[in-house]
């Protein structure tokens, strides 16, 4: 007579996926006696619990990534530069754009400009606004579809 | 976490992560990469991460594999794997760890990305069933069926290499 699982099933169907469990040992307790009680008495799955053991050794053992901390603490440090660089770059840009916001207020509401004067100014500026994006569209655009951008010459 | 606390926790991390990302990549040159693309996004905001939501370790990892993908998404079409072992470790090691690795590395290459990653969460990382669940986002049920069938294929591999 096969031994049941918690579910109800027969030990016997279910016992391999469960040597997983059993050997890190993940299972219930009852789940555990039960794998234990089937390992005695059969010798392919006991033999087979020995086998994924000593895979787990191999696997422990090995050296799969760089283990070098040295490396990872260095390449942390050159990561924290080009995130504070990036934070100083946007806390400038945003600043500069606030300033220039309250300047064109200032001087668009200003009584002591002549509107026409306001024209001309504001057309400056916007052209100049207008090249700026168009140049840096561009740029962006070539950045992302340059295929030899990493080739160094 | 404290921020010295979080760097140094990062840089024990790092061999385990690299390992992870050479794994979905296969090279190690890009895996480092997503290793620094990782150490990136939890420096710029180290507030992401919630203690109550549990350990640091899965919930950097799967950061780590989330820019893995990204990666292996942006450089399609899928290269071949190339090497699973990081070479810049072999000076370190002696020749028949060398040996011991290479065997390993040739039949892990015979998995799928998927099986070599779930056994390297257990195996190398020893992360428990409910936090491999977490880094691989799937229902904590169906870890251990999915690392049984993954030991097994990479026993059946390791086996049949060694004839």
């Amino acid at each position: 007579m096969n031994d049941l699982s918690s579910t109800g099933k027969p030990v016997e169907k279910h016992v391999n996926e469960r040597l997983s469990g059993y050997l890190d040992g993940e299972l219930t307790q009852q789940d555990q006696q039960q794998v234990r009680l089937h390992l005695e008495k059969c010798e392919a799955c006991s033999e087979n619990l020995e086998g994924l053991r000593a895979l787990r050794a191999r696997m422990g053992q090995a050296q799969l990534g760089d283990s070098n901390k040295d490396v990872w603490r260095e390449m942390m440090d050159d990561t924290t530069v080009n995130v504070s660089r990036g934070i100083g770059w946007v806390l400038l840009i945003g600043g500069l754009l606030i300033i220039a916001g309250i300047g064109v207020v200032a001087f668009l509401t200003s009584s002591s400009v002549g509107g026409v004067e306001k024209l001309l100014v504001s057309a400056v500026y916007i052209g100049l606004g207008a090249l700026f994006v168009s140049v840096l569209r561009q740029r962006l655009i070539e950045r992302k579809t340059d295929r030899y951008k990493d080739v160094e010459i | 976490m404290k921020s010295m606390d979080m760097r140094q926790e990062l840089v024990n991390m790092g061999g385990g992560a690299h390992a992870l990302a050479i794994q979905i990549l296969g090279n190690s040159h890009d895996a480092a990469d997503a290793v620094q693309d990782a150490f990136a996004t939890v420096l710029a905001r180290p507030g992401a991460y919630d203690r109550k939501k549990g350990a640091f370790k899965p919930w950097f990892l799967r950061v780590v594999r989330n820019r893995a993908i990204d990666l292996l998404r942006r450089r399609r079409p899928v290269e071949p794997v190339d090497a699973l072992v990081d070479p810049g470790v072999a000076p370190q090691q002696s020749m028949e760890n060398l040996q011991r690795d290479e065997g390993l590395q040739r039949a892990l290459k015979e998995l799928t990305a998927g099986q070599r990653e779930i056994i390297l969460l257990r195996d190398y990382l020893d992360l428990s069933y409910a936090e491999i669940a977490d880094v691989l986002d799937v229902a904590a049920g169906t870890v251990m069926s999915r690392l049984h069938r993954a030991r097994m294929a990479l026993k059946e591999v390791l086996e049949s290499n060694d004839e």
